[in-house]
């Protein structure tokens, strides 16, 4: 149908919503009417549109009705999209972005991006998340501007936590003479970055398509440059399902290259200078490890001071096996030093003080007086007031507002500018003891790993070291968190690529698990790395249709459940207030167990159409319950082991 | 639905491996270990100043920022091992900072500081079965493991078998100086106690890593 003017003047272009408009007529006029009742109005609500008069649909219009159209505006959009190497969208479809979708996979021939299909916008946001920290660089997502921001949301914000770039396009519906219906109406919004604009680094809402462009353009830029984050643009459905006008100049700006922030060059050599002439400098490193260059360039510092590495468990920073490497004498290291390098802490005065959580809440200093603080953080350059994830404020002597990665290499060079042959032999023997102390510490992790051994249920120590007799000789990735299981990985693994661990979920929120695996998992294929999931048994019931897309995309994964069937750090958390009020604790598991009846999460992955086995309870066949698996994964297909588990 | 992570606080808080049940020596504990030493008291007083234990538990043991150590209420080789290898935030002391002798020395001087009071508990006999069954159902083995192999997740030492004599086990557990939650006497008796260090005692010796191929590759 054409769009009239106000004078009733034809207008050139096409009115998409127009047609169906006039056919929903006759609902609109029932609702009006001030007699009919309201069960009445919720009916016509509700009824489908009413047919269109015969006239309408046999005879010749009175003028020319245009219905089609050969290049719109989301075709542009996905031009765009295209040009900023975007592999895949995630999305729930929705009507929304219907154009865009249709212009994904017709026009852009669902190839960069391609269309993943996801049961949950939770799903699609998490998966990015984990795309991101394999990639190093995000792809899409595609939701409803309301409902589906909405339960996108959570998913955002451990994004947002995490310093995870996210590229979010949501639809909407701006012009409200263009909605239709109850639907299209409650799937409005003035302001659709609203609901997370605490927890997205920039958004925009375009009003034309070569506003569009730009925007686009400019996000990518804002989310990839440290500290990485994800950033929104709504595409409203006028722009994207209207014909590119003809007289319309669209443009693709040009991305160019971007460089992230490098710390200040007169406050590296003053870093470098207090390193050096510490006499006990400790690296603690969190979200150092943005991309492989994360984990070189910490090596590389930390060979040059022969300085012990705390590596936390916010990204891969550091092998687990280098001598170097004494995570797990942190508290120990951290009381010793005299100088503490801090790299993309998420909470550096939490590593440098304790804390107890009985009635009355203490905290102590764990530095000795005078230890000197140096911060390397990009979180210095970007901050946001409402959402409190900044953590508390720590007393640095020297902050460095700057990229952890990027600022090292010129930062080991200043250090190595300033070695003298005696700083070098002092730090020779400091590393020698660390190596032998490194030896220790792994012998001490082994005997402890053995402690429940044949324990049923089994425990997370024997889980990890028979997952890890089955992959230790692959190209392989762990695309799940690890301190939910005493962090057996780090301890008992030789884990030295970038992509052998993902890190944590940022914001702590749950349901992270199953669908971050799965997007890390999408990113390995291309590889051929074999992705394994530790796969905590609440998480997963958040949203467990992320299986069936890891199905129907056909995306290699071994998720091996932890299913101690329960939330148990709820447990934990009940029991200490049933603790403190000193009511006995029997009744903790009120609301935080799932048992009666138990899940069967080999029965739930072989309904969404994958490979599922178990419960294993004995540890005596989790090895060739392993084995069987990975033979389905092998063949590019995602499997679950359901193992159950004592709880951490 | 967002969730604290760890118990308490975040583990991010490199803090909390601290303090938990037996992890660290309790504040108060005022029983005297099932061992005694040969070690003298007055030479260990003068070590304690020396190595400057005194800084963080305070002139007599009687606890600062450190937990109190006097009466210690571990058995000398548990001081021992502890002392060389903290599991808490403690420093550890090598046998060239500190000898054995000198810890000798020490452990006599925190058993002569502050004698403990006579306790029944060491005079109740533990059920194991019944300690094994109090375990579960206390949430023991929340934190601490089906077989209290510990975890370093929730910051639980391994306590099966236990390494504290139990009377500090005991107090420990009613008075907890890190983040364990307290158990009064009103949900853990003296009785459950025995019982649950039955239980903890009874535990088979876990193998040997060395033993275990999966173990040491």
């Amino acid at each position: 149908m054409v769009r009239k003017s106000k004078k009733g003047s034809p207008k050139a272009s096409i009115d998409r919503r127009a047609f169906l408009k006039s056919a929903a007529v006759g609902a609109a006029a029932l609702a009006a009417n001030p007699t009919t009742s309201r069960a009445q109005q919720i009916e016509a609500r509700n009824a489908p549109p009413p047919p269109l008069p015969a006239e309408a649909e046999i005879g010749t219009p009175a003028k020319l009705d245009v219905l089609t159209e050969t290049r719109s505006g989301s075709d542009f959009m996905v031009d765009v999209i295209k040009s900023l190497g975007i592999e895949y969208v995630c999305s729930n479809p929705g009507s929304s972005f219907r154009g865009l979708h249709e212009s994904v996979i017709n026009y852009g021939g669902n190839k960069n991006p391609e269309f993943i299909t996801c049961c949950h916008e939770e799903s699609s946001a998490a998966m990015a998340h984990g795309y991101a920290k394999i990639e190093g660089k995000p792809l899409a997502i595609l939701a409803h501007g309301t409902v589906g921001l909405q339960h996108a949301s959570m998913a955002i914000y451990n994004a947002w936590c995490d310093r995870v770039p996210i590229y979010i396009i949501v639809g909407n519906i701006l012009d409200a003479t263009k909605r239709i219906g109850a639907v299209e109406w409650s799937h409005s919004v003035q302001d659709a970055a609203v609901m997370v604009r605490d927890y997205v680094k920039w958004d925009d809402t375009p009003a034309s398509l070569p506003h569009f462009a730009e925007s686009a353009v400019r996000a990518y830029k804002i989310a990839m440059t440290p500290p990485t984050l994800p950033v929104l643009l709504v595409a409203d459905a006028e722009l994207q399902e209207n014909p590119i006008p003809d007289n319309l100049a669209v443009h693709i700006p040009k991305l160019g290259q971007f460089t992230p922030p490098e710390g200040d060059s007169a406050a590296i050599a003053e870093a470098a200078r207090m390193l050096v002439n510490a006499q006990n400098p400790v690296l603690l490193a969190d979200r150092l490890g943005r991309t492989p260059a994360g984990m070189k360039n910490l090596v590389d510092l930390a060979e040059a001071l022969q300085a012990p590495v705390i590596s936390r468990p916010g990204r891969m920073n550091f092998p687990s096996r280098h001598p170097l490497n004494q995570t797990d004498r942190a508290n120990a290291l951290i009381r010793e030093a005299d100088v503490i390098l801090g790299l993309e802490m998420s909470d550096f005065w939490g590593n440098v003080n304790s804390f107890r959580d009985q009635m009355r809440r203490t905290s102590e200093t764990l530095i000795k007086p005078g230890t000197k603080l140096i911060s390397i953080n990009s979180d210095d350059l970007y901050t946001k007031s409402n959402y409190q994830d900044f953590d508390r404020f720590p007393e640095v002597d020297l902050a460095i507002a700057a990229d952890g990665e990027t600022t090292l290499p010129a930062l080991t060079e200043a250090v190595k500018r300033l070695l003298t042959d005696d700083k070098r032999r002092a730090g020779e023997a400091r590393g020698a003891q660390l190596a032998k102390v490194h030896q220790q510490t792994l012998a001490r992790d082994r005997e402890a790993a053995a402690v429940a051994w044949d324990a049923s249920p089994i425990s997370t120590a024997r889980l990890c070291a028979e997952l890890w007799n089955q992959i230790k000789d692959r190209d392989w990735s762990l695309v799940s968190t690890t301190p939910f299981i005493s962090n057996w990985p780090q301890r008992l693994w030789n884990m030295d690529k970038h992509y052998h661990y993902i890190g944590t979920q940022g914001g702590y929120g749950i349901g992270y698990g199953a669908p971050s695996a799965v997007g890390a998992a999408l990113a390995n294929r291309k590889y051929g790395r074999l992705s394994v999931n530790i796969q905590c048994d609440g998480d997963l019931m958040y949203a467990p249709g992320v299986l069936w897309t890891a199905a129907h995309h056909q995306i290699p994964l071994l998720s091996v459940m932890h299913n101690n069937r329960g939330y148990h750090q709820e447990v934990m958390q009940v029991q200490i207030m049933a603790d403190r009020r000193n009511r006995g604790i029997d009744r903790a598991t009120i609301g935080t167990t799932i048992t009666t009846p138990n899940i069967e999460y080999a029965k739930l992955a072989q309904s969404m159409g994958m490979y599922g086995e178990g419960p294993i309870t004995d540890p005596k066949d989790l090895g060739p319950a392993l084995k069987r698996a990975l033979e389905v994964v092998n063949r590019g297909e995602p499997a679950v082991v359901d193992v159950l588990t004592q709880p951490r | 639905m967002q969730r604290n992570q760890y118990v308490g606080v975040g583990l991010k808080s490199a803090a909390l491996l601290f303090c938990f049940l037996g992890a660290h020596f309790p504040a108060h504990a005022q029983s005297r270990p099932q061992n005694a030493s040969a070690g003298n008291a007055q030479k260990g007083k003068d070590a304690f100043a020396t190595h400057m234990c005194a800084t963080c538990h305070g002139p007599e043991g009687q606890g600062a920022v450190g937990p109190a150590l006097a009466p210690p209420p571990r058995a000398l080789p548990d001081f021992t091992r502890y002392v060389r290898q903290p599991a808490g935030k403690m420093p550890p002391f090598t046998p060239q900072a500190v000898s054995d002798t000198d810890l000798a020395d020490i452990y006599a001087f925190l058993q002569s500081a502050n004698p403990a009071p006579p306790s029944n508990l060491s005079s109740l006999t533990g059920n194991a079965q019944n300690g094994g069954r109090i375990y579960v159902a206390d949430g023991c083995y929340q934190c601490h493991g089906r077989v209290g192999q510990g975890s370093q997740s929730t910051a639980a030492p391994r306590i099966g078998p236990p390494a504290l004599t139990i009377d500090a086990f005991a107090r420990y557990i009613h008075a907890p100086t890190g983040n364990m939650p307290p158990y009064t006497n009103k949900v853990v008796s003296d009785q459950d106690v025995a019982d649950i260090y039955a239980f903890l005692k009874s535990l088979p010796p876990a193998p040997a890593a060395k033993d275990i191929p999966l173990l040491n590759q």
